[in-house]
């Protein structure tokens, strides 16, 4: 066989498998949105009998199973704060990265290892550790600093990267123009690190949003969203289930979006300056 | 000259803040967690006399110990199954795929169900698995089963379809970053002295991207050990993992087994790291 032909070969195969598997990443998601859309006597699987929001009303009015509304206002209340938190604590700690100071580098593992740890250990051990100071674990206290250890390596990993291609001769003629440190950060770095803070900000809300492993020991008795979703996973799988899966993967999708959109007009509008 | 002057005393106050968060948050606890798994007697108090006896429990129980070889066993069987894919799925997208346009789509494709929570990506596999799901309504329809098959839901071949969906893209990415950083001149050269495309691959760019292969392959062993949440949603109560039994202890106040399933873990992963580290020097990757 010539060897064009088995490249050629080679390129479709392997292209078939990514398409493949694609699919097959993409089939269960988009099978359960459309579940979540049949009638009032679908079940769980296929036939849908019928097309309708019943579910979605179900899931509104919670009469059949537990009232996820408030859940899901301390889930958007806790990402926010993670959010905020981890804006401010990455830019510090990029920020102080950039001076080199003795121990930059311990510190830079230490940061590592809050995403390396499995959340069920860290969960776990803040949990002892709450137990042991005599701290009652709640949604807004302990599972707020967990959160944080989770979603601070994400946004400083962020920062790092975008003061990595920062032009510091930038800053410089801010200094020599006659700035201070402090104006120019504020005037000049801050500005045009902007970007990348907004991912910080994305970083930190969709996956303190999303987390579970460490809120499962940290929480209390007042759920989160998510384990709001595994309890009652655990008593019965039902359609409102699906519905809330669709709505929290779209709103998800929305905010990515959202995002991309935002960095595209800042580049955009910086490239036009 | 900069807004923050090489080695200013004012980099520790910016750095402590977080250094102290994640003291609190993630070093504290994990030392905790060793320390409570020595614990004897049966009150929550520091005061406890250490013992090993928690320790000769767990491991003199046969149960306990083929879980922790059934957790290491899926966590091979996802590094495999993950491994290969993701290298052919990286390999396609950056080296194949020539058309820009078709590989953003695709990209996208592949990352954005990352981005959505692992918990309902679980769960969507669900009514896919079921005796009544989508896979079996399938099957029965292209008439390559008479009846349900049952071996998804409920069971480990389920879990693992499950995993390889959620962490393909984990031994996929690092692999892509290496890729990205194969001079194209590399391989021309490679060309131009008569290698032949496999040998081209396997003996220029296969060792390249290694040091992805190993980081993806940590990544899965890693996320697959610590997994609980699909072991549970699909494995129902049936199957329990290593991860689940520290919940499951954790949840019947058994604090001390939950500590000392929790150390075996912690173990069983930094042999994995450490291994991983010894074919690849990871603080060279930036370089």
């Amino acid at each position: 066989m010539h060897w064009k032909t088995r490249q050629r070969l080679v390129t479709w195969a392997l292209g078939t498998l990514t398409i493949g598997f694609l699919l097959y990443q993409w089939l269960p998601i988009l099978t359960l949105a459309v579940l979540s859309f049949s009638g009032p006597t679908g079940g769980t699987t296929f036939p849908m009998n019928g097309v309708s929001l019943h579910w979605y009303r179900e899931l509104w009015a919670a009469s059949f199973i537990g009232d996820f509304k408030p859940p899901l206002w301390r889930s958007f209340l806790l990402a926010l704060a993670c959010s905020g938190v981890t804006c401010v604590l990455s830019v510090a700690s990029a920020q102080a990265m950039r001076a080199r100071f003795a121990g930059h580098n311990a510190f830079f593992f230490l940061l590592l290892l809050g995403l390396m740890a499995p959340g069920l250990l860290v969960g776990f051990g803040f949990a002892l550790l709450a137990r042991l100071l005599g701290m009652e674990p709640a949604w807004n206290t302990t599972a707020f600093i967990v959160h944080v250890s989770w979603t601070l390596p994400f946004g400083f990993l962020t920062m790092l990267a975008v003061f990595n291609r920062f032009d510091v001769k930038l800053e410089e003629a801010a200094l020599t123009l006659g700035a201070n440190r402090f104006v120019a950060f504020r005037r000049i770095t801050l500005p045009i690190v902007l970007p990348g803070v907004i991912g910080a900000a994305l970083f930190g809300f969709s996956l303190s949003y999303d987390e579970f492993a460490r809120s499962m020991f940290t929480t209390g008795p007042d759920n989160t969203l998510p384990l709001a979703v595994l309890a009652q996973l655990d008593q019965q799988l039902t359609p409102e289930l699906y519905a809330i899966g669709t709505a929290t993967t779209l709103t998800s999708l929305l905010v990515i979006l959202l995002t991309t959109t935002v960095l595209w007009l800042s580049r955009r509008r910086a490239a036009a300056r | 000259m900069s807004t923050i002057p090489l080695r200013s005393p004012r980099a520790y106050l910016l750095a402590l803040p977080a250094a102290a968060w994640m003291l609190t948050a993630v070093v504290a606890p994990t030392l905790l967690i060793l320390w409570v798994s020595f614990w004897g007697g049966r009150a929550f108090s520091t005061a406890s006399p250490l013992t090993t006896q928690n320790y000769e429990r767990f491991l003199s129980n046969a149960t306990y110990l083929q879980l922790v070889l059934d957790s290491l066993k899926q966590a091979a069987l996802l590094m495999l199954l993950c491994g290969v894919l993701g290298y052919c799925i990286a390999y396609f997208l950056s080296m194949k795929l020539r058309n820009p346009r078709w590989r953003t789509a695709l990209l996208l494709a592949f990352i954005i169900p990352f981005w959505t929570s692992a918990l309902i990506r679980a769960i969507a596999w669900v009514p896919f698995l079921g005796v009544n799901g989508v896979i079996n309504q399938a099957l029965l329809w292209l008439g390559l089963a008479d009846q349900p098959v049952e071996v998804f839901l409920y069971s480990r071949t389920g879990i693992s379809m499950a995993q390889l969906s959620l962490y393909t893209l984990m031994a996929s990415g690092p692999v892509m970053y290496m890729l990205a950083q194969i001079p194209p001149a590399l391989r021309e050269a490679a060309m131009t002295l008569k290698a032949p495309p496999l040998v081209v691959f396997w003996r220029v760019v296969f060792p390249l991207t290694l040091p992805g292969v190993v980081i993806g392959q940590v990544l899965v062993f890693l996320n697959v050990m610590a997994d609980f949440a699909t072991v549970a949603t699909i494995g129902g109560n049936k199957i329990a993992l290593l991860a689940n039994l520290v919940l499951n202890f954790y949840e019947g106040s058994q604090i001390r087994a939950a500590a000392v399933v929790a150390v075996l873990l912690m173990l069983c992963m930094l042999a994995g790291v450490a291994a991983a580290l010894r074919v690849v020097d990871i603080r060279r990757l930036g370089a």
